[in-house]
Parts: C-alpha cells; sequence; structure tokens
C-alpha cells in the first residue's frame, strides 16, 4: 500500500490534516443529522475519511448527495469545523455526467436554454398571456397583466421553471398580491430561471454564470429590485 | 435585492395589502427552511426566523410552533436538490423527524416558504406519514388572504391596453389553436 500525503495541497477536499485534531469525534453532528446510519454513514465519519485522506472514496460515494446539506451538523459542532462545506464540496469534485438525477442536465439546459426545463420562450410568453386572461376574465382582477420585459419596473421578478412547466396556476400567487398592491413589477422574456441548481452540484463556475444573467436583466431593464421568489 | 420576507412585510406594514384573518381559522405552523434560516445566517450573518412567523399570524390566529425550530430546525428532508435526486427511499426516511415535528403540533396547515420544502411537505411526507395537515406557500397564504381594494375604470382600462399591446408586440394569439 503506498503512503499517503495529506496537506491542503494534496488533499482534493482541501482538508487540512490538522482536521484530524479539531474534531474531537464527539458525534454530535452524526447525533443531530436525520441520515446518520444510512450505508453505515454519517457526518462525523464523512470528516473522519477526509482527515485520512480517504477523499476520492467520498467523493464516490453516496453520502454527499444524500445529505440536504441542510447544514445543522456544522451549526452544531462544537469545534468549527466545515462539514456542510466540505460535503458541498464533495459534490462538486464528482464527474458532472456522474452527478446523480436530473441536477446537472439542468444547470447544463439553463446554460443552453435559459432555464432549467427547457421551455421556449414563445411557449412561456402565450403562457403568461393566456393565465394573464384569465385573470383578468376568470379570476375577478379585472386589468391584470404580467408585464415582460418591462423597462423601468420597481422589481424585477425571476421564475421557478416547474411553475410554467407543470403548475403554472400557481404563479397566479404572487400576480394576485402584485395586483393587490398595485406593484410595477416585470419579468424577463427569456432567461428568467430563479432555480440556479449549481448550488447543489457544487458547479461555482455556472453558478457564477447563471447570477450575472439576472444582474444584466436588473442592469438592461433599469429595475431598482430583484425579487427571487425561490 | 429583496427577500420575499422583506416585501411581503412591507406591504402589509404600509398598507399596500389589506389581509382578512377570518378565512384561515385553522392551527397553523410555520417551517423554516435551511436556506432562509441556518445557511443564510452562515453565509450572509442573516436568517429570516421572525418574518415569516409575523407574516403568518398575520393571516392566522391560531399559531404553534414546532420544536426544534430556527437555527435548530430539521430539514424537510427534500434539501440540497434531493426532490430532484433518484433517493426517493432515504428521502421519505430523512424526512420521518420533519413529520414527527408536524404532527406533534397538532396543526391543521403548514406554511412553507420554500418551493422545495412544500413539495416534499406536501406531496410526499403528508402521504407517507398520513399527515392530515395542509401546506401553503407563504405567498399562497397571503394571496389567499388578500382583501383587495378594486381597481378603478381607469386602472383597468390602462391595464388592459397595455395587456393588449404586450400581447401585439409579443406576436402572442391567445385564439390559435393548438
Amino acid at each position: 500500500m503506498e503512503p499517503l500525503t495529506i496537506n491542503r495541497k494534496e488533499s482534493r477536499l482541501r482538508v487540512a490534516p490538522e482536521w484530524a485534531d479539531v474534531c474531537f469525534t464527539c458525534g454530535t453532528c452524526a447525533g443531530g443529522c436525520p441520515i446518520t446510519g444510512i450505508d453505515g454513514m454519517d457526518p462525523r465519519k464523512a470528516v473522519r475519511m477526509a482527515a485520512l485522506g480517504l477523499d476520492q472514496e467520498l467523493i464516490d460515494s453516496r453520502f454527499p448527495w444524500i445529505c440536504t446539506l441542510c447544514g445543522r451538523c456544522e451549526y452544531a459542532c462544537p469545534q468549527g469545523v466545515e462539514i456542510l462545506k466540505m460535503l458541498r464540496r464533495a459534490r462538486g469534485l464528482r464527474e458532472r455526467d456522474k452527478v446523480p438525477g436530473p441536477i446537472h442536465k439542468g444547470v447544463v439546459m439553463d446554460l443552453e436554454r435559459g432555464n432549467n426545463l427547457g421551455i421556449p420562450k414563445d411557449d412561456f410568453l402565450f403562457l403568461l398571456a393566456d393565465l394573464s386572461k384569465e385573470m383578468d376574465e376568470d379570476d375577478g382582477l379585472p386589468g391584470f397583466y404580467a408585464p415582460v420585459d418591462k423597462k423601468g419596473a420597481n422589481i424585477l421578478v425571476t421564475v421557478n421553471s416547474k411553475e410554467p412547466f407543470g403548475e403554472p396556476d400557481d404563479m397566479k400567487f404572487w400576480w394576485k398580491i402584485f395586483y393587490a398592491a398595485r406593484e410595477d413589477w416585470t419579468v424577463p422574456s427569456e432567461q428568467w430561471e430563479g432555480v440556479n441548481w449549481g448550488l447543489f452540484s457544487g458547479d461555482d463556475e455556472s453558478m457564477k454564470t447563471l447570477v450575472g444573467r439576472i444582474v444584466e436583466h436588473l442592469e438592461r431593464l433599469e429595475c431598482k429590485t430583484l425579487l427571487l421568489p425561490e | 435585492m429583496v427577500s420575499i420576507f422583506e416585501l411581503l412585510k412591507e406591504y402589509i406594514e404600509t398598507g399596500r395589502i389589506k389581509l382578512d384573518k377570518s378565512i384561515h381559522k385553522e392551527l397553523t405552523t410555520v417551517h423554516d427552511p435551511c436556506n432562509y434560516g441556518r445557511k443564510g445566517m452562515k453565509a450572509f450573518g442573516e436568517a429570516f426566523f421572525e418574518e415569516p412567523r409575523w407574516i403568518t399570524q398575520q393571516c392566522c390566529e391560531n399559531y404553534v410552533e414546532m420544536h426544534p425550530n430556527r437555527m435548530n430546525n430539521f430539514c424537510c428532508g427534500a434539501g440540497g436538490g434531493a426532490w430532484a435526486m433518484p433517493y426517493e427511499a432515504e428521502r421519505i426516511y430523512y424526512g420521518r423527524v420533519k413529520a414527527k415535528q408536524l404532527m406533534d403540533t397538532k396543526a391543521k396547515m403548514v406554511i412553507a416558504p420554500c418551493h422545495n420544502c412544500r413539495d416534499q411537505i406536501m406531496k410526499s411526507l403528508t402521504k407517507e406519514f398520513d399527515l392530515g395537515i395542509e401546506t401553503k406557500y407563504l405567498w399562497e397564504l397571503v394571496a389567499d388572504s388578500l382583501i383587495i381594494d378594486p381597481w378603478t375604470e381607469e386602472e383597468i382600462k390602462k391595464g388592459n391596453e397595455l395587456r393588449e399591446a404586450q400581447n401585439e408586440k409579443n406576436e402572442v394569439d391567445l385564439d390559435q389553436e393548438w
């Protein structure tokens, strides 16, 4: 067996060997974690793996993905070990084609087509117009419409793609509030996604690109305020 | 940038929206999403704990806390993208803790200020653990409690004109057959 070198430079998880001393192995993290025991794992063991140089084994395991990155372990840790940060980093080190489920595919879709589910612009605009008509005619909110790309609007609103895709009527909750408050708001016609799955796939680079788009919308449409109802 | 909490609170405090408390009479609790609580505190030094409770209580008279809550709250079980991931049994197992917390309150309605948490509680935990509880988004609760001050003829006319102009500009034909 080859000896392992463990330090900030060698370790893929960037866990310094002193973690082995910093972590008391008290198990406070594991005791408060709802998935302790699954696959024989828990946050304490994950920290131990990293401190012992088993980076790749942790990256390849299901644990960082079954963990919901809720951060309860890290908050409770008496020694300030950044468990959450480490587990998210383990996610980011997984080969992209081995990221479980649709999360990475959603990121790619968003980068290419402007939202996680690939909803085309025409369909989106038709849906907004159709729902606006319903609000005006059937829901007792006469004069309502969903303003698209409205320059100078007070608030720019992003959209969770699951709503136009599968639960379109749920968009009306906010619309109803805006109607009652007589808010001057708008939604971008393209690249309106408010759900940034890079946060979950550990993909900081894509995350930055997607956030940058929202900032561009704010500048282009001269909106003072961003509401990210996600 | 404003959070949904700050915006809703401002609307209510300044009287831009009015709410009817008599619509939701059932015992109601609030779930603390990790991202608006613990993780917000860690990343930005700011968490939204009191705002969702205050907003909820502007819509509901009967309120009950879950325990533990705020910084020690339990995740719904679907955070970190778990709602979309192929580990369904693990996600439900995780959620048993949230389900127990909800059951212990005896609440009939739970307010979720997060899309993910709402889906997990409403579409999964309620069924799996037979919770008999209604789930609403925070903004859904507010929308359902609104007393809307009717728009004037002029406001309606202006809205209709803007809507038609936008449909024309975007070439949206609502009579089109699909």
